[in-house]
């Protein structure tokens, strides 16, 4: 009789067992793919901060031609100052959607100021001829790409980690786990025009 | 031991690893069914008073294998994950390829030299910003999926040569094997364990239900004292095999890491520099410390011993700094100089000028040494001084990647350290030299790659007009790093695209086979489920035809004429002990070819992997010198063997 119930036992506890060590590979899965886009994230940090260094050299640099468009260039300013304080809020919490759309709408604001401003460069033939400003505006199409580079990868980061979360069996422990929330994607409201043609050209 | 003897033993341990496991896992099966058996024995006196019961022990045999295997199995897969998946469990932060934070590029800088000479992809570098002792460590399965990572009391309080020692000793872990050895290692143990974890649940659900219920009829207690037995019982059994498997892995581990500090010092020829390391550490108030909580399972992949805990010396998964500090310095006083005052103390050092940290007599001494085994090597007519130093490189080599690093073209570097323009780096390099084919090249990027990509690669021609050709493949390596960023999606139209640039002009060039084998090596692996090769060949004697492909197409990149193809390949020939084996006509060996006998010869022992590529060796260098398609074709021969090949240092006589 107690050989009976041994053996159930003993059957029982290896099921058990199997699902808990199932349980702690969902979970480290899990944790695994957060911390990818996590990471992933950290790469659009740093080019959008270098977005961020170089725009102030710019200013600089129209400042000295274009001395009668202060409000454009402070505007220019203004929106870069708001999208780094973006930037700080979205990098201590990456995938939040309160943050994303924080970060993409200051975005947003930046690459308009940018065109705006570039609108009115092109009535100054000798600043687009600058040889400085030339230089400045090259490397900000090419951070520019690279934005667009790293947000990709991000995305797919972040898609795989919702992809994951969202199948069965993970759904019904995701919860649990502390990943109830879905990661937000980082999409620019001007993502179309920006794959389109870079929105900065002096030369 | 070289690097070959060390793969050939690293896997043998394995096996002989193996076999004790079957050995625990049987000795664990017998004290299970002795405690089952014994419990039931003595709580039912009447009816089954034999000790002998063939349908328990099977039932025992069965959930024990299986519980063991699971266990392992898990923990390996888990571990199989990649480098990557340690480095995040640490808390570690990948530090992007273009950081421009003077003690991070230090590292990078410091890292990709030493990868660059040991011809192996540059392995992403993980930072544990929050960590202040000085520790690092290398992690990962194969070295393609290597990673490296430092804490940041290391970037901060160690100069740049003591950097080099550091990393040198964590590439001869990478280079030995040591990362599979562990991960099999706590595999095998974390099966064990799930042995004592289930007599412990047993124990505890017994000793719950039991007060719950309080004291049944005299039949139940029986069956609870024998569930109670069979409990106690589980959880000696299995916390006994974990503790002395401990005992074992910590042995194992402390070996290993005598026999890394040792190759640290082969590597840099520079015993200060990993001793000045150690020194450090023995110095700061810190020491070699790691907070975060997932250190004590990653404990042996560290660089010093990673836990604080007062485990006594038998334990330790690393010896005690004292010893390995007399082992390197055998007149060391016992003394740690003061820690060192954390300021930026010097700024990453200028391009162009030697990187400080190295002293000149040294270096001098270290080519003196290398210059002088070659020498005595082609004394004795005796190839293979290229070959010996498969996994072992110098610091000459060291000093010439730093100098091939150093010569290459400003936006060439800054674009292959960032996967944007990596992508570039790789496309520019396959670009054709005729006007036509390339322009149909960069029709079909403009098309199929992202925005901007085709402008960035047409910058890029010119200044990699500028590119010597031997710092080509260096270059490839350079980029591997920040390629491994891509992700899966962003990787396959990097593939398709590449494929297709190389088939646009209709030829497969030797620099394109080699580049693509470098891709499918180094990249493959990291996006998709790819099968390492299996040793499946004691011997070549049923590979003669593979064989003399790889020595025809040898022989035939360096000679035009039959006659001296003909004694290049006999020189190779005299290698193997295949007298048999005839020179093919260059149209049965072309890269095709070769690709499948390479992927044939990827499946022989590591030992016969060596004799191989000696015997290319001795097929190159037939004519006393070395082309750099002949030197291309070695590379991409070695790679595509596994055996990461050190560059050809120029001058050197092979």
């Amino acid at each position: 009789m107690t050989y009976m119930i041994l053996i159930f036992l003993i059957v029982v506890g290896g099921i058990g067992l199997l699902g808990a060590l199932f349980a702690v590979g969902i979970y480290n899965r899990l944790v695994t793919l957060k911390n990818r886009y996590t990471n992933a994230f950290a790469q659009i940090e740093v080019q959008l901060k270098r977005r961020y260094d170089l725009i102030p050299n710019l200013v600089e640099t129209a400042k000295g031609y274009m001395a009668h468009e202060r409000e454009t260039l402070e505007a220019v300013i203004a929106a870069r100052n708001q999208a780094m304080a973006g930037l700080k809020a979205a990098a201590s919490a990456p995938g939040s959607a309160a943050a994303m759309n924080q970060l993409a709408g200051a975005e947003g604001m930046l690459t308009g100021a940018l065109s705006r401003m570039s609108v009115v460069v092109e009535q100054y033939p000798d600043l687009k001829a600058n040889q400085n400003m030339m230089q400045l505006s090259e490397e900000l199409t090419s951070t520019e790409n690279k934005v667009a580079f790293s947000r990709q990868a991000f995305n797919d980061a972040v898609t795989g980690y919702n992809t994951y979360k969202q199948t069965f069996p993970p759904v019904m422990l995701a919860g649990m786990f502390g990943h109830s929330q879905d990661a937000s994607l980082l999409e620019f409201e001007d993502s179309a025009k920006m794959q389109e043609a870079p929105k900065i050209s002096f030369s | 031991m070289d690097f070959f003897e060390s793969q050939d033993a690293a896997r043998q341990k394995t096996g002989r690893l193996v076999f004790l496991f079957v050995l625990a896992v049987v000795s664990i099966i017998v004290s299970v069914y002795v405690v089952v058996s014994g419990a039931l024995h003595y709580t039912t006196e009447t009816e089954n008073a034999r000790l002998w019961h063939p349908g328990l022990f099977l039932a025992v045999a069965t959930a024990t294998v299986a519980v063991v295997a699971g266990g392992s199995l898990y923990k390996i897969a888990q571990l199989r994950g990649g480098g990557r998946v340690v480095a995040e469990a640490l808390g570690g932060r990948l530090i992007p390829r273009d950081a421009t934070d003077p003690q991070q590029r230090k590292i990078l800088n410091v890292v990709e030299e030493m990868a660059i000479a040991s011809g192996t992809p540059v392995p992403p570098v993980y930072l544990m910003a929050s960590e202040k002792g000085i520790n690092a460590f290398a992690a990962g399965y194969t070295p393609n999926d290597a990673v490296i990572g430092v804490t940041q009391g290391t970037i901060e309080q160690l100069s740049r040569s003591e950097l080099q020692g550091v990393i040198a000793h964590e590439f001869s872990h990478i280079l030995n094997g040591d990362m599979r050895l562990n991960i099999r290692l706590i595999g095998i143990l974390n099966g064990i364990l799930v042995i004592g974890i289930i007599g412990y649940f047993v124990l505890r659900s017994v000793a719950f239900s039991g007060s719950g219920r309080g004291r049944g009829r005299s039949k139940e207690g029986g069956g609870v004292a024998a569930i109670l037995a069979i409990g106690v019982g589980l959880a000696v059994v299995g916390f006994m095999g974990t503790l002395f498997g401990n005992l074992i892995k910590a042995a194992v581990s402390r070996q290993r890491e005598y026999l890394a500090d040792a190759s640290a010092v082969q590597f840099t020829r520079d015993p200060s520099s990993i001793a000045g390391a150690l020194k450090r550490i023995g110095a700061s108030d810190k020491g070699s410390g790691i907070a975060s909580p997932n250190a004590a399972e990653a404990s042996h992949m560290f660089f010093a011993k990673a836990l604080t805990s007062g485990l006594t010396s038998m334990f330790a998964t690393h010896p005690r700094l004292e010893d390995r500090l007399r082992r390197i310095e055998p007149g060391w006083d016992g003394t740690y100089p003061p820690p060192r005052v954390v300021a930026p103390e010097e700024p990453a050092p200028a391009r162009g000028k030697r990187p400080s940290g190295i002293d000149v007599a040294e270096v001098v001494t270290g080519a003196a040494i290398l210059a002088g085994a070659t020498g005595e090597g082609a004394a004795a007519g005796e190839a293979g001084g290229a070959v010996s130093q498969i996994g072992q490189p110098t610091t000459a080599h060291v000093e010439y990647a730093a100098g091939l690093v150093r010569g290459l073209p400003a936006p060439v570097v800054a674009a292959a350290r960032e996967p944007y323009g990596a992508r570039a780096v790789i496309y520019a390099m396959l670009m054709n030299r005729e006007t036509d084919v390339r322009g149909a090249q960069l029709q079909h990027l403009a098309e199929h790659a992202d925005e901007g990509i085709t402008k960035l690669v047409q910058s890029l021609l010119q200044p990699m007009e500028e590119v010597a050709t031997e710092a080509r493949l260096p270059l490839v390596d350079l980029t591997t790093a920040a390629l491994r960023e891509l992700t899966a999606s962003q990787y396959s139209v990097f593939h398709d695209n590449v494929v297709a640039l190389m088939k646009a002009d209709e030829r497969l060039s030797l620099f394109e086979w080699v580049l693509q084998r470098m891709i499918l090596r180094h990249l493959e692996p990291q996006f998709k489920e790819v099968e390492t090769a299996r040793v499946k060949h004691h011997s070549l004697a049923r590979l003669e035809h593979p064989c003399a492909v790889l020595l025809s197409a040898l022989s035939h990149s360096g000679h035009h004429d039959l006659a001296g193809a003909q004694s290049a390949f006999e020189q190779g020939r005299s290698r193997l002990e295949l007298p048999r084996l005839q020179l093919l006509d260059r149209r049965q060996c072309g890269l095709a070819e070769l690709d499948e006998a390479l992927t044939v010869l990827d499946t022989v022992t590591f030992k016969l992997k060596r004799d191989l590529l000696e015997a290319g060796v001795a097929c190159v260098s037939a004519d006393k010198r070395v082309t750099v398609v002949e030197g291309e074709l070695l590379r991409g021969t070695a790679d595509a063997l596994g055996c990461p090949m050190p560059p050809l240092l120029p001058g050197q006589p092979i």
